[in-house]
């Protein structure tokens, strides 16, 4: 089971993965949360055009991070105060960017092989830069979660009533949406731009199942990154060395991901089955007549 | 100094009045009820005093300043309906939502705030369900919980939008205690409610709204049967308690 990892490109692949986990499990918490699965999805999409032209201009990293710092800002400006409803804004900004990032990568000769590099990443081919960059990504992003938790955990649970405490909410949306841009472009290269939102929303999904504490769902989302991030390189590894069949490391590496959320639905409800009931207390006629 | 002084005010969004013609005062230690039918605009103005919802015409002033900078001054307790019991939070945290201003972005929570914490959960009467997660309790004790962070934040003016709506006669009761004991300690109070029977029993001053201020005084003066009828239309058939 350690054997692959003795081989440096594994080894280094399995880094990257666990240096994702780290920031994937807290940050897919504030996404489930606040129920931005498709805000998401619509950043790993819209930081595509980005990743391309960083790519012709050979500096893919800085492509990526102004695509996403620019969409996050579009994102929430689009979506605050009820202007446009947030899912119309967000998929008129998703295939707007999706489609110019497809254009300017079809002008390439090597139109199918980059496509396919940037949709899915190259988990097996991560650098030793690469992994610095991440490494320099993951502080950043968690030293901006561990500022910014308390006020948009409040605003999460009660956006009224964290405006009333004088909290600025557009604000704290912007940091949020910002957050999980970066977390994008960390992960962009390693799991592509189509997977890396699998790494943003199924990690807290399954952990809600197993808990009901935000930090709990943290520790275990990252646990379940790591692991899938482990048991993927390893299946692959092993599929192809020993019985020569070709299964790309990142898509098994979500594939996991999806069979341990799968795994664990059956656990939630059986947890809701034994949650004791609530006790009603004695009814008034006001609550009677409504 | 007046808690809330409204003079000539109006309400609304996006430049649309909701509520108009509002003057009012109210000092430390009162409680103003606001009273009038779905729609009225008592929602609105409760967020135009938390600087939530601007202030088209008029004079406003809350605790000595504008809504705007007085913002994060004034306590809000908000309808139960509008928060999501599902989601991952226990009791104890939501009440220290009430101190997160004071403890501030970086430090951790210290000894007071915890105290405030639990102290602000006795009175409301729920410190043995500290650890029990929000969507478990009953509306009533989950209206109390909110009340409870409120009173963490130690304001000296207290909103509450519908407290008793959806809530039972036992977590009624606590509320009506606790608000009592708030204001006896000099906390000026403003909550809506449809409830006519509580109005009457708590109001110091009634404010009688419906897309205007149709009257405002002592219950005695407002809960009439004329001005009720002015205020919510013909439709109105009152019964005595």
């Amino acid at each position: 089971m350690i054997e692959p990892f003795t081989v440096p490109f594994m080894a280094r692949a399995l880094t990257e993965i666990l240096l994702l986990a780290v920031i994937c499990g807290p940050v897919s918490v504030f996404v489930f949360a606040r129920r931005l699965s498709f805000t998401s999805d619509a950043l790993t999409h819209t930081v595509f055009p980005g990743v391309v032209i960083g790519f012709m201009a050979g500096q893919l990293f800085a492509g990526a991070l102004v695509a996403a710092i620019v969409t996050a800002v579009a994102l929430t400006l689009l979506t605050a105060g009820g202007r446009v409803s947030d899912d119309a804004a967000t998929a008129v900004l998703l295939t707007a960017m999706f489609s110019i990032g497809v254009v300017l990568v079809s002008r390439r000769s090597s139109y199918t092989s980059d496509l396919t590099s940037f949709l899915f990443g190259r988990l097996l081919t991560v650098t030793p830069r690469q992994i610095a960059e991440t490494a320099v990504l993951a502080v950043v992003v968690l030293v901006a979660l561990a500022v910014g938790a308390r006020a948009m955990v409040f605003r999460t649970f009660d956006p009224a009533g964290a405006a009333a405490a004088g909290y600025r909410v557009v604000w704290l949306d912007l940091w949020l949406n910002l957050i999980v841009a970066l977390v994008v472009v960390a992960a962009v290269r390693a799991v592509g731009t189509i997977l890396v939102v699998a790494l943003l929303i199924v990690p807290a999904a399954a952990a809600r199942m197993l808990t009901n504490q935000l930090v709990g769902m943290a520790v275990v989302g990252t646990v379940l990154i790591a692991g899938a991030g482990y048991g993927g390189l390893w299946a692959s590894w092993t599929a192809s060395i020993q019985y020569g069949v070709a299964l790309t490391s990142a898509s098994s590496v979500v594939l996991l991901l999806v069979a341990a959320y799968l795994l664990l639905v059956p656990v939630r409800l059986l947890r809701r089955r034994r949650r004791d009931p609530v006790v009603p207390e004695r009814n008034s006629a006001h609550e009677l007549v409504g | 100094m007046a808690a809330l002084r409204y003079a000539g005010v109006s309400v609304g969004y996006d430049r649309t009045p909701v509520l108009t013609h509002v003057d009012l005062e109210l000092r430390a230690g009162q409680r103003l009820i606001l009273v009038g039918p779905n729609g009225a605009g008592k929602s609105t103005l409760i967020k135009s005093v938390l600087g939530l919802v601007p202030v088209l015409a008029g004079e406003a002033t809350v605790l000595g300043e504008s809504p705007a900078a007085a913002r994060g001054r004034a306590g809000y307790v908000p309808q139960i309906d509008t928060l999501d019991a599902d989601f991952p939070v226990s009791v104890r945290q939501v009440v220290m939502m009430g101190r997160y201003r004071r403890i501030g972005w970086w430090r951790p929570a210290r000894p007071a705030d915890r105290r405030a914490v639990a102290e602000a959960l006795e009175l409301v009467g729920l410190a043995d369900r500290a650890g029990h997660r929000f969507g478990t309790l009953s509306g009533g004790q989950r209206q109390r919980v909110l009340l409870a962070r409120a009173i963490a934040a130690e304001p000296r003016l207290l909103l509450l939008d519908e407290p008793f709506n959806g809530v039972d006669a036992v977590s009624q009761e606590a509320i009506v205690r606790v608000l009592r004991e708030l204001s006896a300690a000099g906390t000026a109070l403003v909550l809506s409610t449809h409830d006519l029977t509580v109005a009457r029993e708590l109001a110091d001053l009634v404010c009688l709204v419906n897309g205007r201020q149709w009257a405002v005084g002592t219950p005695g003066e407002t809960l009439t049967a004329g001005k009720l009828r002015s205020a919510y239309g013909g439709g109105l058939v009152l019964v005595a308690p």
